[in-house]
């Protein structure tokens, strides 16, 4: 058969059996152990434990369950109260500084602990009942911290970055310095939406000023400075090739431990307890859909998939942008149901050779794809983000909150323009400090 | 049968435990290795091969606890639209269809570590560690994955309801 089609047939049974529920891992396994069996014959079976095993044995992947520790044990402290409190102390006499801490906390929470619900849940039982408290719309406060939230894949250190460097074999530091700015960009534009609805509304700024003493302005940092320096400090070890990705997620990860258990007394053998044992779920979860997509990977190349697709798409000979168009296109419908790990593991093997053969560059690309999935993550039917909202804030109807997230998604879109007309917002810092 | 089905989630989690106690010990290695390579510079031996199979052995150990408590992440749009009879009916078909694939992994997990068992396989590092020993976490954590999976389809068949028994352990957890 030739090899476009088994393409199509696998595509259509990876759909059907994912769409009966069962875990996405198991899907995308029995996928590859029904071709393998089809089409190389029942021996073929002998090589799936070695590349699963494979798939999962790698020491860069260590980084992932490390760097989920570290979120853990940040979203397991009040850090994000007091994040936020930090910034509403600090910013409160700026005009709509109350959306900006909300959205500026929720940026650095989510860097933190790289998963956009805890972002949410951490920020917004803070941030949401202080904004309807001044007055702003519901639906502006809800949006703009399920917006927020989503920072989380972008910014440095995320784990997203690192399943997609993982599986286009791309340099994951590179990677990180690609999210920095675009990250600080989608920043910029949920503020600047959020402040400018608020103004149209005529929402008057000068009744949400809080008086705060610069005793009180300065009495906060210290609980909140080291969680900033731990970001800094990792990044910084990651480039100058002072350390790898596990190393420095692994030294971060202990260092928030020791952080929450210094400032916030978090030493309880219950409380590590929870953070351990939420970590290796989420972290045995992301590496079953690694190993997995391993083994698809697999099977889709020895059966020549990947290769006829790259080459019947380099072929097609349309032009670049609409390719892109396309592309985009497809991420946003695959992240409206999968979450960002599962699309991207998926997809990034075979989408990468078509993207490097007609010029665009991974690392810009990597952002790109990362933004589509923040989108997916505040759009229904999976759109974790509402959900969790919807949870902490139970007055306020699901409607609203998608009424609310709706112009955030706009943003990311225009976010994804603006990187289209100037790459370099992604690809500038990476080549500077890491050379071409 | 509920005796089957308790004695199976408390085995998963017991595996959890062990399975979260391996990252734990991850993180500590990988702390000693860095102030071993970059404050002692020192050279290092077997870290990064115990902290990758550590991983390894805590993802497939894990496995079965996290089947136990739904942490496998999918597509519930379809389920999510049907009623009572038929919901049920899709997820016992969901889990046979799981069940498939994990008995294949299963089964040549243990035909792979029985071979490098068998022709005495080590890790090409100074390390030399024996293969078999990262091989056989994923042996356990398959197998015991294969019998969970057993375990939910009787408990969704007959409308057991594991949960409840074995849930003053703990699940901690962000959902």
């Amino acid at each position: 058969m030739d090899p476009l089609t088994i393409g199509i047939l696998a595509a259509v049974l990876v759909i059907f059996l994912l769409a009966t529920g069962m875990p996405v891992a198991f899907g995308l396994g029995l996928t590859s152990v029904i071709f393998l069996v089809l089409f190389e014959g029942i021996d073929s079976l002998s090589i799936i434990a070695d590349t699963f095993f494979a798939g999962i044995g790698e020491f860069s992947l260590v980084s992932i369950p490390m760097f989920i520790v570290m979120g853990a044990a940040v979203a397991s402290s009040p850090a994000g109260k007091d994040l936020f409190e930090a910034l509403e102390r600090w910013l409160t006499r700026v005009p709509g500084g109350l959306i900006i801490s909300n959205i500026g906390a929720c940026s650095v929470f989510a860097a933190l602990s790289g998963s956009s619900p805890a972002t949410c849940a951490a920020i917004g039982k803070m941030g949401i009942p202080e904004m309807q408290k001044r007055g702003y719309p519901d639906s502006l406060a809800t949006g703009s911290i399920a917006a927020g939230g989503t920072l989380g894949i972008l910014i440095p250190p995320s784990v997203t970055m690192i399943v997609y460097g993982i599986s286009t074999e791309t340099s994951i530091g590179r990677l990180f310095l690609a999210g920095v700015f675009p990250g600080l960009l989608l920043t910029t534009l949920f503020m600047v939406w959020a402040i400018f609805y608020a103004w149209r509304r005529g929402y008057d700024f000068r009744s949400a000023v809080g008086a705060y003493s610069w005793r009180q302005k300065f009495e906060i940092l210290p609980r909140v400075l080291p969680f900033l320096a731990i970001i800094i400090g990792i990044l910084f070890v990651l480039y100058g090739g002072v350390a790898t990705p596990s190393e420095a997620a692994g030294v971060g990860a202990l260092f928030c431990l020791i952080l929450v258990a210094a400032i916030y007394k978090i030493v309880q053998p219950r409380k590590i307890w929870e953070i351990l044992s939420s970590s290796t779920r989420e972290s045995v979860m992301i590496l079953m859909i690694i190993g997995s997509s391993a083994l698809f990977a697999y099977t889709l190349s020895s059966l020549f998939v990947t290769q006829s697709v790259a080459e019947y798409i380099a072929g097609l000979d349309v032009n670049r942008w609409v390719l892109m168009f396309m592309i985009n296109i497809f991420l946003l419908v695959a992240g409206f149901f999968l979450p960002p790990v599962a699309v991207i593991v998926m997809t990034a093997p075979i989408l990468l050779p078509i993207i490097t053969a007609v010029g665009f560059d991974p690392y810009w690309f990597a952002v790109i794809l990362t933004i589509n999935m923040e989108i997916g993550l505040i759009t229904p039917p999976v759109g974790l983000n509402l959900y969790v909202i919807n949870g902490i804030a139970p007055e306020i109807s699901l409607p609203t909150i998608l009424k609310g997230a709706l112009p955030f998604m706009i943003c990311m879109v225009v976010g994804i323009l603006i990187l289209c007309v100037f790459p370099e917002i992604a690809t500038w810092l990476p080549n500077e400090v890491m050379g071409r | 049968m509920t005796k089957f089905v308790s004695f199976i989630n408390v085995l998963s989690r017991i595996f959890g435990v062990f399975s979260a106690a391996l990252v734990a010990s991850a993180i500590l290695v990988v702390c000693q290795m860095v102030v071993m390579r970059y404050v002692l510079n020192a050279s290092t031996v077997w870290q990064t091969e115990y902290v990758t199979y550590a991983i390894v052995a805590a993802t497939f150990m894990g496995s079965p606890y996290v089947l136990l408590v739904k942490g496998h992440v999918n597509v519930d749009l379809l389920p999510h639209y049907l009623g009572g009879g038929a919901r049920k009916a899709l997820a016992i078909f969901a889990s046979l269809l799981a069940l498939a694939f994990c008995s294949v992994i299963a089964w040549q997990s243990y035909e792979f570590f029985y071979e490098a068992y068998d022709g005495g396989w080590e890790t090409d590092s100074v390390w030399a560690l024996p293969l078999w020993i990262p091989y056989l976490p994923m042996v356990l954590g398959l197998s015991l994955l294969c019998v969970q999976y057993v375990a939910e389809i009787l408990s969704t068949a007959f409308d057991l309801a594991p949960q409840t028994e074995g849930s003053t352990i703990s699940d901690g957890g962000r959902d």
